[in-house]
């Protein structure tokens, strides 16, 4: 009884609603399964003549019996709104009390309600009972809902992009000062290792001078032993008095070493200075890529300098001396020579660009952040450590990633750099390496500093690699993801645990097994999209990958990882960055117009 | 049996959701580009010239597909030239990729039956009938004696007479059994319940027989009235039997044993030192009532083609598999097994058998021959020429298709159906195994299935993607992984907590469920229906008489012996809505791997010294054993509805008479285009067999296929009996809508004009239901008379009004050419 006073309500209501809003002339029953806004479109088929309507898609015309007759005359459905007599026709529910809907010709009076208005059942086989009401009251409460959350996760999106913008700005200008200072620091590590070598080679001809003077004492004494036996080994002193001499020539003038000293300096202080001038990055790092090949030759030298320490002990005496020998004289040597030249020109280049800037600067920092060398030296020990762990574990890197983030913001306090600037440039001053003999503290000083130079290069360099990469990556229109940068996800499902960390990989992991679900690949579908592709491979399948849906959402969270494809995941992820404002405002005009046929119905109810 | 064949009575009402097209029926003709989506149909026209269709690919838009007529002979003929082409390459490609393994299944030469029947010499058969009489049941009887050897000693190696009758039934068909003497220790199986009750009360009762000298023969023969125009000869020296039209000069039609290849190896004691037992790779048949083999010779006059005997992937007409010309071939086997991978063009056994086959020529028309057998067969069908060297001939002036059966066991108990026409012989054969089972108009829609729907949240999506891109189907299935660990009637409630509530969501929206139920248990004493089997001895046994352990999906298991009526109804059951717990009305069922698979016996299979109820060995019945699993099931499902619920069980062995009981595919497929193409000769053979209702996995089950070929696959599975799309665990996805909005279109619209053709289809289905006639038919079934048509499997007519003519390559620059026969 019940369901039937509440059928009949509503088929009167819709015709109520038909009634009013049509021109008078229509029967209610006439355009059934048209939109309201449509409806002009069928007003000359009540015209006196008993005129025709042309199919939309311009291909026919139907005549007033023509419509709703169940029988298809336009393929594009325009003379079919009521019926299901087109596959391809669409029909029209006001659905009062909720939201109107359109539904698939093939769903009229196919025996399944389909509108909650039951306005699609109407050939009476199918009883339908009018849910609108409460469908519109919870769809509304929802849409509300919805409209909450994304009022708030516009408000906290716009927050993070200006937060982006601002971090971006940060860790653009933290690169450019990292590279500029790992300019500087390569040609400090350069002049402290020539500076070592030089000391070393002094130090190495000291030895042979010693040994060579201990050599003629003893073979003196032996020759005092040998005077009567005879005279047979006179020969080979001399030789060695001659090697001397040419080791001697070919070393470069102490006032050369002077000058690239210098030079060098002058480097630290104009980059440096430079730091600030946002305008000077793009120079500076098409700089710094330009100076960045002779680092090769550079570190080639390095381990020459090891070789001389490490394998020096294992030679022959000959041996030794015919190696050492050749620093000077081979080809090598005149390659170093040329290496060097090249830095200096293009050190030259750069400080002439930056040379106005150059002014007052370095002093100012250099006193603020004294105090802080400490910190800072802890931190680079850190980093150094973290590099070593990312390589070795790439399944546990997201901790590590976060102290790194942190580090290089801390790190943008550049007291060690002056420290060890000042550092050098007493150390190089203090020391005159040619200076007989060489005092052998002073050289162990130097060749701890170098060292310390030279670590500071490598954990830079590898800083500076990780900071491009992570500023390389596409944020968005916005940067709206720039937050989810070197952060993880996890969701536990069952047995599994997912991990999803943008722009790195996902994972699901099973107690201690991981299986690597994909690495980043790209955004999708205009950013609703994280693709993940090139995972483990699947026995008898394919790669593993995983596709993430974005919505909307106030937290950061994974949801609803699945697999429907053998080895094809899939998830969704709710992040702010998808609270778009012009959703939005669609959600707060449906809300509208759903509001705005409530009260009248429910007033007829 | 089915109590309820009204197809108005509660099927409409069952399914009511065709959410589409039915009322396109009255759409105008005056846009032919709505209906005539690919396949090309045309209804045949009253035209004498042939009008070829054709079928491109415009430059512009590469996925346009559109029709036109051409009458240019010399375009049509390059067109051919570039098919012929590319099919060769395509077959080229495709055979070298498969991983099908051959070397895992027995040949001919490993077969020893096999062996020693196609290396007998024709006329080396040396029975008389001796005694011939009628009996008072109306049949005619008669001893095969061992005519005596003049050069050998009569009492030496001498075989006990056979037992020879002969009985003729309405509407032209004739039965004869050949049988030895049952006073055995072991008896020969004859297999039961497939042969209908009512066939007997069509029986006619022979009351005399004409005696005739049949040219120079020195003995009589025996001539009986077999229908108008026809009877049948006993011919005694040389033994055959054979059917003529009336009249001692009457053109022949059919003959049993012309050839003299007929030999029957009777159970006998094993001599000293005799080994029975065979080895097949790392298995050992104990054999242990060794040789009892039967082959003999058919020939079909007439005969232009033969048609007939699945299941086997190849051509439409039966090649020859032996001859002059023809390279070395095996027979075409009949033996139910699971193959991996299986090739588009093989000789080799596939899931199901039906010892069936018909011939079709211009000038008899069609007749037909079945062997009611189950144990492993194996057919040639010898090329002409074959017996040059016997020098015997035959009636030289009819055409004729001779052909050699053999089988490992059993008795001959053989059938001859005389036509003329092709509808009277698949009629005939219907009257004695029985029209299809009327299906539910459900189960005529379209299908989706996949290895595997993962839990209720993928079911409830895939469900509501139909409705999204307003595709209609009526049917969602869930493969294996839906169980407890491969524990049949279980669910995994992890995945599926709530499976009533599933089924009754779906059905909300007029739609079924089915999910699988196969027939190895697994041996796990916490599971209910292993219990209750172990303890009840309802197993297969092994040669030992323990229960039978082999491998399957679940891992050990065992195997319901179906051929036990006692254990069948304990099986049907098992489908009572209070016996399948999570089971609803509106569920039904898929029965695979019903060969029976298993994966660790020999072929794939049960060892053939496995026993079955009343001591048959698994040898006797081997073929038959999916059959009676497919029926037990339909059985549980009928009993579940208390007869008011017509069944829809899907098997993949089937066996003659599984069209009682349900449904048949063609198996693990694989998705290329040469499967496609194979598919619509194998669903046409199991029509001519009886078995209407059959389809293939649409897109193929292994592998992807590209979009164009599962576009292609839609469009013409949708004119084929049963309409599933299905695909293994590993491939991607491959539901209609995931292959971008045009693509969608093109299978949505051959969906639709599926649905749009509903009725057309349940009304066959009807015609078929009554009178056996398939609906999808061979075009030389509505075309009996163009020879043009014998050979033509690329088209196929559904009902007698509807050409269908697949695409079955990617069709790149050339057009395309199907056949219109002359009608009138």
């Amino acid at each position: 009884m019940n369901n039937l006073f509440i059928f009949i309500t509503s088929i009167s209501l819709f015709f109520f609603i038909i009634n009013r809003s049509v021109v008078a002339s229509f029967s209610s029953n006439d355009l059934i399964g048209v939109a309201p806004q449509d409806e002009v479109y069928y007003k000359e088929l009540w015209s006196s003549g008993g005129g025709s309507v042309k199919c939309r898609d311009g291909s026919k015309s139907f005549t007033k019996a023509q419509l709703n007759d169940d029988f298809c005359d336009c393929f594009d459905g325009t003379d079919e709104p009521g019926t299901s007599a087109c596959p391809t026709g669409k029909f029209y529910c006001r659905n009062a009390g909720h939201s109107p809907l359109i539904v698939f010709s093939s769903r009229i009076n196919d025996g399944i309600c389909d509108c909650c208005d039951g306005s699609d059942e109407y050939d009476g086989k199918t009883n339908c009972t009018n849910t609108c009401w409460e469908a519109g009251k919870v769809a509304r409460d929802a849409l509300k809902q919805k409209i909450a959350t994304y009022q708030q996760g516009v408000t906290i999106r716009k927050h993070e992009t200006d937060e982006a913008k601002i971090s971006a700005a940060k860790d653009e200008a933290e690169l450019s000062k990292l590279k500029s200072e790992e300019k500087v620091l390569k040609g400090i590590v350069e002049k402290l290792k020539e500076h070592k070598e030089q000391i070393e080679k002094v130090l190495e001809k000291e030895r042979i001078q010693k040994e060579k003077e201990e050599k003629q004492k003893k073979e003196a004494e032996e020759s005092k032993l040998k005077e009567q036996k005879g005279e047979d080994k006179v020969d080979e002193p001399v030789k060695s008095d001659d090697d001397k001499a040419d080791i001697l020539d070919n070393s470069p003038a102490g006032q050369d070493l002077k000058e690239h000293a210098e030079s060098a300096l002058e480097v630290v202080h104009n980059a440096h200075a430079s730091l600030d001038n946002g305008e000077e990055h793009s120079v500076m790092e098409e700089d710094t890529s330009e100076v960045a090949p002779v680092s090769d030759p550079d570190t080639g030298l390095g381990s020459k300098g090891e070789d001389a320490t490490k394998d020096i002990d294992s030679l022959s005496r000959e041996d030794l001396g015919r190696e050492i020998g050749s620093r000077w004289t081979g080809k090598k040597t005149e390659q170093q020579n040329h290496d060097v030249d090249d830095v200096k020109n293009d050190d030259r280049t750069s400080v002439d660009v930056q040379d106005e800037e150059s002014n007052g600067y370095d002093t100012e920092t250099e006193e603020d952040h004294q105090n802080y060398e400490d910190d800072t030296e802890d931190h680079m020990d850190d980093v150094a450590d973290e590099a070593n762990d990312d390589s070795s574990s790439s399944y546990n890197y997201e901790p590590d990633e976060e102290v790194d983030m942190s580090d290089i913001e801390s790190e943008s306090n550049p007291s060690w750099f002056e420290k060890i600037k000042k550092t050098v440039r007493d150390v190089l001053q203090a020391i005159n390496p040619l200076q007989t003999p060489v005092d052998t503290s002073e050289a162990e000083t130097v060749r701890k500093e170098y060292d310390e130079a030279n670590g500071k290069l490598l954990k830079l360099r590898s800083k500076i690699s990780r900071l491009t990469k992570k500023l390389k990556s596409d944020f968005g229109p916005e940067k709206e993801f720039y937050s989810l940068y070197g952060q993880c996800f996890e969701s536990k499902q069952n047995k599994y645990v997912y991990k999803v960390c943008p722009f790195k990989q996902a994972t699901q992991e099973e107690g201690y097994s991981t299986t690597r679900l994909g690495n980043w690949k790209n955004f999708e579908e205009s950013y609703s999209v994280m693709l993940f592709e090139n995972g483990d491979n699947c026995w008898n399948g394919p790669d593993r990958s995983l596709k993430v849906r974005l919505r909307c959402g106030l937290k950061v969270e994974v949801a609803d990882v699945n697999e429907p494809s053998r080895c094809e995941y899939a998830a969704t992820l709710t992040t702010p960055a998808l609270c778009l404002e012009g959703k939005l405002k669609e959600l707060k005009d449906e809300l509208e117009v759903l509001d705005k046929q409530q009260p009248q119905i429910h007033d007829e109810l | 049996m089915i109590t309820n064949l009204n197809p108005n009575a509660n099927t409409l009402i069952n399914s009511k959701r065709f959410r589409t097209i039915l009322n396109c029926k009255k759409l105008k003709t005056k846009s032919p580009h709505q209906t005539l989506t690919s396949p090309l149909f045309s209804t045949p026209q009253k035209n004498k010239e042939k009008t070829y269709l054709f079928h491109h690919f415009t430059h512009k838009n590469p996925n346009s597909y559109s029709y036109y007529y051409d009458h240019n002979n010399t375009t049509m003929k390059k067109s051919i030239h570039y098919l012929i082409y590319l099919t060769l390459f395509l077959s080229y490609l495709t055979t070298t990729t498969h991983s099908w393994k051959k070397e895992e299944f027995r040949n001919c030469n490993q077969t020893p039956f096999c062996k020693r029947a196609r290396s007998r010499h024709p006329h080396s058969c040396n029975l008389i009938p001796s005694d011939v009489t009628i009996t008072n049941n109306g049949d005619l009887v008669a001893k095969l004696k061992t005519k005596p050897n003049p050069d050998q000693d009569s009492s030496d190696d001498h075989n006990p007479d056979l037992e020879f009758s002969l009985s003729v039934y309405k509407d032209g068909i004739l039965r004869v059994k050949i049988h030895e003497n049952q006073e055995k220790d072991k008896k020969r199986f004859e297999v039961p319940d497939v042969v209908l009750d009512e066939f007997e009360s069509q029986k006619l009762w022979l009351q005399r027989f004409k005696k005739e000298v049949i040219g120079d023969d020195l003995l009589e023969s025996f001539v009986v009235y077999l229908s108008d125009g026809y009877e049948v000869v006993l011919r005694s020296d040389p033994f055959e039997v054979f059917v003529r039209e009336q009249g001692s000069g009457g053109a022949r039609i059919l003959s049993f044993n012309s050839h003299g290849l007929f030999d029957f190896e009777q159970l006998r004691v094993k001599k000293e030192g005799e080994d029975w037992e065979e080895r097949f790779r790392s298995h050992t048949d104990s054999r242990p009532y060794g040789p009892q083999s039967i082959s003999f010779d058919v020939s079909f006059y007439g005969a232009d083609f033969v048609y007939g005997i699945p299941e086997h992937a190849t051509s439409l007409a039966l090649k020859p598999t032996s001859g002059p010309g023809v390279e070395e071939s095996e027979p075409y086997r009949l033996f139910n097994l699971d193959v991996f991978e299986y090739l588009a063009e093989s000789p080799f056994g596939l899931y199901g058998s039906i010892p069936f086959m018909l011939s079709h020529g211009k000038s008899h028309g069609t007749s037909g021959f079945f062997w009611l057998n189950a144990a492993e067969m194996q057919i040639d069908v010898l090329g002409s020429g074959w017996d040059a060297e016997s020098k015997i001939a035959l009636p030289s002036d009819q055409k004729r298709i001779d052909t050699l059966w053999m089988s490992e066991a059993g008795i001959v108990d053989a059938f001859f159906f005389v036509g003329p026409k092709p509808k009277d012989v698949v009629k005939q054969y219907a009257s004695v195994t029985g029209t299809s089972a009327m299906p539910q108009l459900f189960a005529t829609g379209y299908h989706q299935c996949r290895w595997n729907y993962k839990d209720e949240e993928d079911v409830k999506n895939v469900d509501s993607k139909f409705d999204e891109h307003d595709i209609p189907y009526d049917v969602l299935w869930l493969d294996i992984e839906h169980t407890d660990g491969k524990r049949y009637f279980t669910w995994d409630r992890t995945l599926f907590p709530n499976p009533e509530q599933m089924q009754n969501d779906l059905a909300s929206r007029g739609r079924r469920m089915v999910t699988i139920v196969d027939p190895h248990i697994k041996r796990d004493e916490g599971y209910h229906i292993h219990k209750e089997a172990s303890k009840n001895g309802y197993y297969v046994k092994d040669a030992s008489g323990k229960d039978y352990d082999g491998w399957c999906w679940p891992g050990s298991s065992s195997y319901i012996d179906m051929v036990n009526p006692d254990i069948r109804s304990w099986w049907a059951d098992k489908f009572a809505l209070s016996e399948y717990v999570g089971s609803t009305p509106s569920l039904y069922i898929w029965n695979d791997m019903n060969e029976p698979s298993v994966f660790n016996g020999p072929e794939v299979t049960m060892p053939r010294d496995a026993l079955h109820y009343g001591n048959v060995e698994h040898r006797e019945l081997h073929n038959a054993y999916g059959y009676y699993f497919h029926m037990a099931t339909s059985d549980g499902l009928l009993k579940r509805g208390g007869g008011n619920d017509r069944p829809f069980v899907l098997s993949r062995a089937f066996f003659p008479g599984t069209q009682r009981y349900g449904t048949v595919w063609t198996g693990d497929n694989t998705a290329e285009w040469e499967q496609l193409r194979v598919s619509i000769p194998m669903i046409l053979t199991l029509g001519l067999t009886g078995i209407t209702f059959s389809g293939a996995d649409v897109g193929g089950f292994f592998g992807n296929p590209d979009t164009e070929l599962l576009v292609r696959w839609y469009q013409v599975a949708a004119y084929l009996p049963f309409f599933r799309g299905h695909a293994h665990h590993d491939t991607k996805r491959r539901e209609p809508w995931l292959f971008g909005e045009r693509n969608t279109q093109l299978m949505r619209d051959a969906i639709r004009v599926r649905y749009t053709l509903l009725p057309y289809f349940y009304t066959l289905f009807r015609e078929a239901n009554v009178t056996g006639v398939p609906v999808a038919r061979p075009l030389w079934m509505e075309f009996p008379e163009d020879e043009a048509t014998y050979s033509n499997d690329e088209a196929f007519m559904v009902g007698n009004g509807l050409l269908v003519q697949g695409v079955y390559t990617q069709v790149l620059l050339f057009s395309f050419m199907t056949y219109s026969p002359p009608y009138g």
